[in-house]
């Protein structure tokens, strides 16, 4: 495991550690807090196993209550928490801490109710992604954020990261999409924002904790919009003979007013890794494929299908396959929504990147990203949300490999810099976790990152939740609260005053 | 995935192939969304991914299984839903079975534990004795639910419940061939594997693969001798028992084979049938026995794969009755044998519905729901629930562990898949569905 | 000129401005064009902070989809530079200024975004805080911070922007913002159905929600607000109408269309209004133009659970007499009353709990706004932590005090 520096362990909770875990289960059932060295391990680690922790103990509640009793006892006993959703995190979101304790919400896993008229689902924060979709599909509905990970990621932890999926670019992301919850706060309070209606009321609490990255508060229940399905969806892949040439048609397509239902691109490794895992009928011939989705009433569709494979052709398109089927349709996106696994067939490794950049700025990055891939000897497969300009460059690498992971680590950093540089963001959708943390000063100043930290503050003074993620100094409530008064410098000295 | 065995551990070939199934994982939780264990406990330890995780650690380890490495590996149902959803290719089976020998061989279970897996592994794989302890049995079927009260005997009173009501017939003994008398020549032939337990409990299945198959002018072979294919005690880890049972086999198939031409070896028994599919895995460093696995291995067929590749002739019941298709875990998951089964009854005239959460288990998983009934319980309740939906006049199943397992509380009558394209084809009534009150329908 | 406005032209001058007022103890009202200066508890600060001369779009790529703009610039600007290229903010900025009384002052897009202004296409599209993708502001304190960026897909530490959305200038001063903006739609049509009741006009809009016709605004006018319609074809018909709202390329609309008038056959008769009537309709839905007249009737704006909104106007009619109407499906309610005791405030407020979602008190006398808490009071651990955020941004209280709630 490489060099990664996260917050002193209290010696004194430690020495503690059998007391705690005697505690914790006073509230939750016996076989629920894990405390045996071999079932802590499959914990230690999310789906960033570049880094592994394991945690002091693991405790999994299936109530509001328990999570508010929980979070309680933590508070006055000052113990630290990593909440956990599915575990799928890219950025190590769900890293625990040495003398933390891993919270775990998979037993959250109940639809609560489904209320069509009002076109909401309530469900418990451990539900998937995809299962909500299948809750409602026999009525003709879906959810519409659709990450790739979405058979087994939670509902729960999308709405810590905000996640994106390849409908994002039509349907917005998680945030977009989120109507209510209800969180637990670090001091066991139980809290509701939301509900049925649209807007929020006073502040909006609850686009600040879509993307908190479970810094703010612990969700246990959510309410989202499900959307009628469309009525058609086509797909068509497109394959280009250079991803200069794939980008190129994407900004031409939305030049031309065409907001596609997605847009996603893969360059010629990742190509080949999914094609054997899916059958899809990718071309393996081509540097880069774009898989376009139209969606919406069946005259449109074919319209805008048109539309789009005349730009394609413009921009040297040479094959062209047009879904003619729904089942077929699902067969295209298939390879694309488990390229990252599938990638791990051609590489016993991968890493993840997950940037975004102003879409116009794909070739350049794409050509640096390939002399990088020279620079560092390390091969690159490119799957990109191309619609919305979000980057994820897959390093294949073997952690048996000694000096292998820190090298793919720096390959990865000079990528989001990259990003950063030509006038994007260090993550569209995955989170900063622990992977991009110590780069937030590439983004953010010092006065930037304080003020994030003073939101933190008035959520969790005591900084137990999470600690660790997002930000890459610490500050302590008290300090960040000072206020500096400034003496004697007075603006606008010629406009009288009373 | 990284993982840390020593070169010496790794001269090991059962070492050796772990970490080659290991390395392919990349931890991406998707196996975790299909796990039935994992939908009911939502505890990581209960999910493929978190099982992977705890035999890597303790085969790296190389020390003797734990109590809780075991009680997690146990939970798993061997239902192999994970490897269907795998984007990356981790051969979990293989993996899990390893598991399981290591555990049998390092790990000294309870008492009651190994008296239990001890008297199954010494019954079920031997049809004579199963029948006799199985007619002893019955009479206290109706205390079962006294002892599911206490945790000690809850096994034992799953093991009663599981008994069947009607006839146990006796297991067949001599070498017999089937065909329909005339001057027709069979146009193929094949020899049936007929099974252990299912000889007993439900003699019917075989009865109507037999009849359907001289039908379709395929000469049945069922040879002596055969033994039990082995899952059963494989799946306990008791990897020597379960080859022994395995070389008998080929010895008695591949006697067969060199006599005259076989074009498959049929299973109707999907359990049954993906063991038999691995015996090339199984012997493959057997030196005597890997070439002759191997072959066996690849002309063993599901009885559906097997009739998919026959022109059934079209199904002629009168009334329309509503199938609802039970895919078997072995069948769907471990043969990934998915929408053959289902269309062929489709093509026979049934309407064929789909379960919801098809994919889940029913908790039969061989043993599982002796050892297990706690959660083997909770699943069949869910899959009952599922059927439920589709409000079906009759449920088809491949597999003889779950037709017994949902016939427990199923509403409907629970028959095999052949049994039904029997009946289309010309066949008789199925029993159970006679045993429900249906008489025979009229033919058009 | 009154001495008590600065007006700074740049980002330095307002952090300035701001740490004079720290030091001072002098608390600012924040405006942009002042448009809704008059929504919300009433400002007794001595002095004002102007953001209006900042004006002037930055940055503007059609491709990217994004639009960077001083905080200060007028909304028609923005708009009609989006319109050379075919595009729109979609969440649909309405104008109150109207409503409100204002003469002279046309809105900002950081007056816009700080109210979450947002019109009858929120159904659709999203609203404003849904488009906000990234801002420079200047804290309570007087410090500088950035959140977000010039990308539509981005999740790089907070997302102080939804938080800034809304927050009606009380947490920190905008001086330039990025929103995300869409392709503007080819054309539209929108489809009327006469004479529903509000419960039955509930229920048809459920319908046309919950079908696949993508429709981008449902609205429902009571016969009472139907006859102040301006356009002819709503007022001359003399009933209530529920209108439906399709846009698109021509093709897609009509076939939509047709398709949702199949939909909506069993609620009653559809007229069809083309595209130029059916924008001065939605106009007049999303400014409030009901209300503008009388002047002294309080405006309360509601949003609640759809499928409930009829219900909730049928009960608090039991407890007085009030007008309103319908947007978002019903998720919005805009209602007008008379200005006396408390404008129903009780009633209406508990109603809410019941039925789910809160009201804003948008237009009422500046005593009755001082008297009745005009946001929705919220539970104690809710205005708790409100104020423990607001600490965060402005401990001093200088930025908009008491704007939204008595001490915040």
């Amino acid at each position: 495991m490489s060099n990664l520096v996260m917050p002193p362990a209290d010696r004194q909770i430690l020495a503690r550690r059998e007391e705690i875990a005697q505690a914790l289960r006073g509230f939750v059932a016996f076989e629920s807090v894990i405390t045996s060295e071999e079932e802590l391990r499959p914990f230690e680690s999310d789906g960033l196993t570049a880094y592994k922790q394991i945690p002091m103990l693991a405790v999994l509640p299936s109530t509001t209550q328990e999570v508010s009793a929980i979070l309680k006892y933590c508070y006055e006993e000052g113990i630290k928490v990593v909440p956990r959703g599915a575990g799928t995190s890219l950025s190590g979101g769900a890293l625990p801490l040495e003398d933390g304790i891993l919270l775990g919400l998979s037993k959250f896993n109940e639809i609560l109710e489904i209320d069509y008229d009002n076109r909401v689902v309530i469900t418990q924060p451990g539900v998937t992604n995809l299962g909500i979709s299948q809750a409602v599909e026999a009525e003709g509905f879906y959810y519409a954020p659709d990450p790739s990970s979405q058979i087994a990621c939670s509902i729960g932890g999308n709405i810590a990261e905000n996640s994106g999926g390849v409908h994002s670019l039509k349907y917005g992301m998680t945030t977009n999409n989120v109507l209510g919850l209800e969180m637990v706060l670090i001091t066991g309070e139980v809290m509701r924002l939301g509900g049925k209606h649209l807007d929020a009321e006073g502040y909006d609490l609850l686009g600040l904790m879509t993307g908190s990255e479970g810094l703010l508060a612990v969700i246990t229940e959510v309410t989202v919009r499900i959307l009628k399905k469309p009525e058609t969806a086509r797909a068509v892949l497109l394959g280009f003979p250079t991803s200069e040439d794939a980008g190129q048609c994407v900004a031409d397509v939305i030049g031309n007013g065409i907001i596609a239902g997605g847009m996603e691109l893969m360059d010629r490794p990742a190509i080949h890794a999914v094609e054997q895992f899916v059958h899809a009928g990718y071309p393996l011939d081509v540097e880069a494929l774009l898989i376009a989705e139209l969606d919406g009433p069946a005259a449109e569709v074919d319209y805008l299908l048109k539309q789009v494979t005349k730009i394609a052709k413009k921009n040297n398109a040479v094959s062209v396959r047009v879904s003619e089927s729904e089942d077929e349709r699902l067969n295209f996106w298939a390879g694309r929504k488990a390229a990252f696994p599938a990638v791990g067939r051609i590489s016993p490794d991968y890493y993840c990147m997950d940037g975004t950049i102003p879409r116009h700025q794909l070739p350049k990055v794409l050509a640096r990203i390939r002399e990088l891939s020279k620079k560092y000897g390390l091969a690159v497969a490119n799957v990109f949300h191309a619609g919305d300009g979000n980057l994820h460059p897959l390093i294949l690498y073997d952690a048996n490999n000694p000096g292998e992971l820190e090298k793919t680590e720096e390959f990865g950093a000079e990528i989001l810099k990259l990003c950063v540089d030509v006038g994007g963001v260090l993550t569209g959708e995955h989170g900063v976790g622990v992977e991009k943390r110590d780069l937030m000063g590439a983004m953010f100043t010092d006065f930037d990152l304080r003020q994030q930290q003073r939101v933190k503050c008035a959520f969790d003074d005591k900084q137990l939740l999470n600690p660790g993620k997002v930000f890459p100094t610490l500050h302590r409530c008290v300090e960040l609260g000072r206020t500096h008064v400034h003496k004697g410098q007075v603006p606008f000295p010629d406009i009288p005053r009373f | 995935m990284q993982t840390k065995f020593t070169t010496n551990q790794l001269k090991n070939p059962g070492i050796a192939e772990a970490n080659k199934i290991l390395r392919n994982c990349v931890h991406c939780g998707f196996c975790t969304a299909t796990c039935p264990t994992y939908v009911l406990l939502g505890d990581e330890n209960d999910s493929p991914r978190g099982r992977i995780y705890l035999i890597k650690e303790m085969l790296e380890k190389g020390e003797p299984a734990t109590a809780e490495v075991t009680k997690h590996v146990d939970r798993c149902l061997s239902c192999l839903s994970c490897m269907s959803t795998c984007p990356s290719g981790v051969h979990y089976m293989h993996l899990v079975d390893q598991a399981r020998v290591h555990i049998e061989k390092t790990y000294k279970r309870p008492w009651m534990q190994r008296a239990l897996r001890g008297l199954l592994a010494a019954i079920l794989p031997y049809p004579g004795r199963f029948r006799l302890i199985a007619g002893l049995g019955r009479p206290f079927k109706a205390f079962s639910a006294v002892l599911n009260v206490f945790k000690p005997t809850r096994s034992l009173g799953a093991m009663l419940q599981l008994l069947p009501k009607a006839r146990l017939a006796s297991p067949q003994t001599k070498r017999q061939v089937h065909f329909a008398s005339g001057a027709r020549e069979p146009k193929g032939r094949v020899i049936l594997h007929p099974g252990c337990a299912q000889q007993v409990l439900r003699p019917e299945i075989n009865e109507a693969t037999i009849r359907l198959l001289n039908r379709l002018d395929i000469e049945v072979v069922v040879p002596e001798n055969l033994e039990c294919c082995g899952a059963l005690v494989h799946h306990m880890g008791r990897e020597a028992q379960a080859l022994t049972q395995a070389r008998k086999n080929i010895d008695v198939w591949l006697a067969e084979t060199n006599r005259y031409e076989v074009d498959a070896i049929i299973s109707n028994a999907s359990g049954c049938g993906v063991v038999v599919k691995d015996y090339g895995h199984m012997l493959r460093l057997d030196q005597k026995y890997a070439d002759g696995a191997a072959q066996i291995s690849s002309l063993v067929k599901d009885i559906s794969e097997y009739l998919a590749t026959l022109e059934l002739p079209k199904g002629d019941l009168d009334e329309q009755m509503n199938i609802a298709y039970h895919s078997a875990c072995s069948l769907q998951h471990g043969q990934q044998i998915k929408t053959t089964p289902a269309n062929l009854l489709s093509q026979a005239g049934f309407t064929v519905k789909a379960i919801p959460e098809g994919h889940l288990c029913c908790g039969s998983a061989g043993t599982y729901n002796i050892l297990h009934s706690g959660i083997a319980d909770r699943l069949l309740e869910r899959k009952l629930a599922a059927i439920e939906t589709v409000q079906p006049d009759i449920v088809a199943a491949g597999n003889i562990g779950c037709m017994t397992q949902i016939a427990r509380k199923s509403a409907v009558p629970v028959v095999h898949t052949v049994e039904l394209l029997d009946w289309a084809t010309g066949g008789p009534v199925p029993t159970q569905i006679r045993a429900h009150g249906r008489t025979a329908s009229a033919r058009s | 000129m009154d001495g008590r406005i600065f007006k700074p032209n740049e980002t330095r001058e307002i952090a300035e401005l701001i740490a004079w007022a720290v030091s001072e103890n002098q608390p600012l009202e924040v405006i942009g064009a002042g448009t809704k200066r008059d929504i919300g508890r009433a400002s007794n600060c001595e002095y004002v902070l102007d953001v209006s001369a900042m004006t002037g779009i930055m940055l503007y790529e059609p491709e990217e989809l994004i639009l960077q703009a001083h905080a200060g610039t007028p909304l028609e600007d923005i708009e009609k530079a989006l319109k050379k290229h075919n595009q729109e903010l979609a969440f649909e900025p309405a104008d109150y200024s109207a409503l409100l009384g204002v003469k002279k002052a046309k809105p900002t897009i950081g007056g816009i975004l700080a109210g979450n202004i947002s019109g009858p296409r929120r159904i659709k599209a999203g609203a404003a805080r849904d488009h906000f993708l990234g801002v420079n502001a200047v804290s309570g304190r007087g410090e500088i911070f950035k959140s977000g960026g010039r990308v539509v897909k981005n999740v790089t530490g907070y997302d102080m922007c939804k938080i800034m959305a809304g927050s009606w200038g009380t947490l920190g001063v905008m001086s330039d913002v990025v929103v995300k903006v869409l392709p503007a739609p080819a054309g539209q049509a929108s489809i009327v159905v006469l004479g529903l009741s509000n419960e039955q006009a509930i229920a048809a809009m459920a319908q046309a929600m919950k079908s696949d016709c993508e429709v981008t605004g449902a609205a429902h006018l009571p016969l009472d607000i139907a006859k102040k319609s301006k356009i002819s074809e709503i007022k001359d018909l003399k009933k209530p109408a529920t209108i439906f709202r399709l846009e698109g390329v021509g093709p897609s609309v009509t076939y939509r269309r047709d398709r949702l008038i199949a939909i909506l056959a069993t609620f009653g008769k559809c007229e069809v209004l083309k595209a130029a009537i059916s924008r001065n309709l939605w106009r007049e839905i999303c400014d409030v133009t009901y209300f503008v007249e009388p002047a002294a009737r309080c405006v309360w704006r509601i949003s609640t659970t759809p499928g409930e909104a009829a219900k909730l106007v049928a009960a608090l009619k039991k407890h007085g007499s009030v007008s309103a109407y319908f947007d978002w499906a019903g998720g919005l309610i805009w209602l007008s009353l008379a200005a006396k005791d408390d404008a129903l405030a009780g009633p209406l407020r508990e109603l809410l709990g019941h039925h789910g979602g809160h009201a804003t008190l948008i237009r009422a006398p500046a005593a009755l706004r001082a008297a009745i808490p005009v946001f929705q009071p919220q539970n104690p651990g809710l205005k708790l932590l409100s104020q423990r955020l607001k600490r965060g941004f402005d401990p001093s209280g200088i930025l908009n005090p008491g704007r939204m709630y008595a001490g915040v």
